[in-house]
């Protein structure tokens, strides 16, 4: 669970697990389990502020929940921009995916946080849900037959075409969708660990009075934004991959 | 494999679990309400669009209603000017013409007095005449002649006059 943490700046978590002690075995738990903590943390800290935006919620809102809506009013637009007017029953999926990944990826940039998205199980964990998610909804929107025919692609041919290449295709597509899961996950992963890795080793360097972390810092903002844009980004253009097609609904 | 080391399957649990525990809060907290109150919204606006825009009609239809009236009251008013004016002027012949009756009538009664008094005037001096004939014949005659008489000839003297004139 914690393999990656040699160059890492110390967190909380890190900081309660010393204390406890490593060698304790309750210390051991709490350093194995860093990422998943710090991702409570943040559940709790986007639930919270999602309760206290929307509990007073009314057609002039307040500050909070005006913010609220700027969010969730770009996220919608972004994504029925892509997907179409029946992109909004997706908006929730992809929305929750993008908040939590910049909350994860920014979390990072606070001192004595850690971004749990610098963890592989936790990419992958979502690259999973992405997964899971997007072969639910294909076989919600084509049935399973229009699956399968889905996946063997278009156009079809001439006898050996029909019947060859779209089992190839088939094959293709079942090795791409496989595949999917670990691209984004370690895509993510990579980046913000590379983040966390540079702000680590830059923390110690600098002028004195302008420390180097001040720059990274904000190169990480840069890479946190971006790749959560990017992991919601590919998860639309996954949804959109096998959803109807214009030429498969005629 | 050694990427694989990286893996926990325990932590992949306890991540997606985690994140469909969000995903469950934000869909009740965030994207039920806040969607819902951004299509409440979006349909508010369009609606007060639509009644600005239907407003926006009225005033053009009540502005060339109005339009229209305002020709229709100068026209009126046109209208009743030239009603009144012909109005006026047949109530000026009217008075006209009863100011002439009215002149005719006192003219002709005029004339009726006159013709009257004429006739009267007559009547008195052919008396007065006839008084003073008959003392002047009775003087120049000495001669006493009945009353009958002395009027007879003279009334065939006056009406030798009367047709003299």
């Amino acid at each position: 669970m914690h393999q990656e943490s040699q160059h890492e700046l110390p967190n909380l978590v890190s900081f309660l697990a010393d204390k406890v002690g490593l060698t304790t075995h309750l210390g051991a738990q709490i350093y194995l389990w860093e990422n998943v903590i710090f991702s409570l943390i943040i559940v709790v800290i986007i639930s919270l502020i999602a309760y206290f935006g929307t509990r007073k919620a009314s057609m002039i809102p307040g500050r909070l929940q005006n913010a609220i809506e700027v969010v969730v009013g770009t996220l919608d637009d972004f994504i029925c921009g892509i997907l179409g007017p029946k992109g909004r029953s997706f908006t929730p999926f992809i929305g929750t995916l993008f908040i939590y990944i910049i909350f994860m990826n920014l979390s990072g940039i606070v001192p004595f946080m850690k971004s749990p998205s610098a963890s592989w199980s936790t990419t992958l964990a979502l690259a999973l849900c992405v997964f899971v998610y997007v072969q639910y909804s294909a076989f919600k929107e084509l049935g399973f037959l229009g699956y399968f025919d889905h996946m063997m692609g278009r156009p079809r041919g001439i006898l050996a075409v029909s019947v060859f290449i779209p089992i190839m295709m088939f094959l293709l597509h079942i090795v791409s969708e496989l595949v999917r899961p670990i691209s984004l996950s370690l895509r993510l992963r990579s980046n913000i660990w590379g983040d966390e890795m540079l702000l680590s080793v830059l923390s110690g360097f600098g002028l004195p009075g302008i420390p180097l972390i001040i720059f990274s810092t904000l190169l990480a903002i840069l890479a946190a934004v971006v790749q959560a844009v990017v992991f919601s980004l590919l998860t639309t253009i996954y949804l959109a991959l096998v959803l109807t097609h214009e030429e498969e609904a005629v | 494999m050694e990427l694989l080391k990286l893996l926990s399957a325990n932590e992949i649990v306890a991540q997606v679990i985690s994140f469909l525990i969000l995903l469950i809060l934000l869909r009740v907290f965030v994207w039920k309400r806040i969607l819902g109150l951004l299509d409440k919204r979006k349909e508010r606006i369009i609606l007060e669009f639509k009644k600005i825009e239907e407003a926006n009609k009225q005033i053009e239809e009540l502005k060339a209603e109005y339009n229209l009236k305002i020709s229709d009251i100068d026209q009126l008013a046109k209208q009743k000017i030239q009603d009144s004016l012909m109005q006026a002027k047949l109530i000026l012949e009217e008075a006209r013409k009863s100011g002439h009756l009215a002149a005719q009538e006192i003219l002709d009664g005029a004339k009726a007095n006159i013709k009257f008094e004429l006739a009267k005037a007559k009547d008195e001096l052919k008396n007065e005449i006839i008084d003073l004939t008959i003392k002047a014949t009775e003087n120049i005659i000495q001669e006493k002649l009945t009353e009958d008489g002395d009027r007879k000839l003279i009334n065939d003297f006056l009406e030798g006059v009367d047709k003299l004139e």
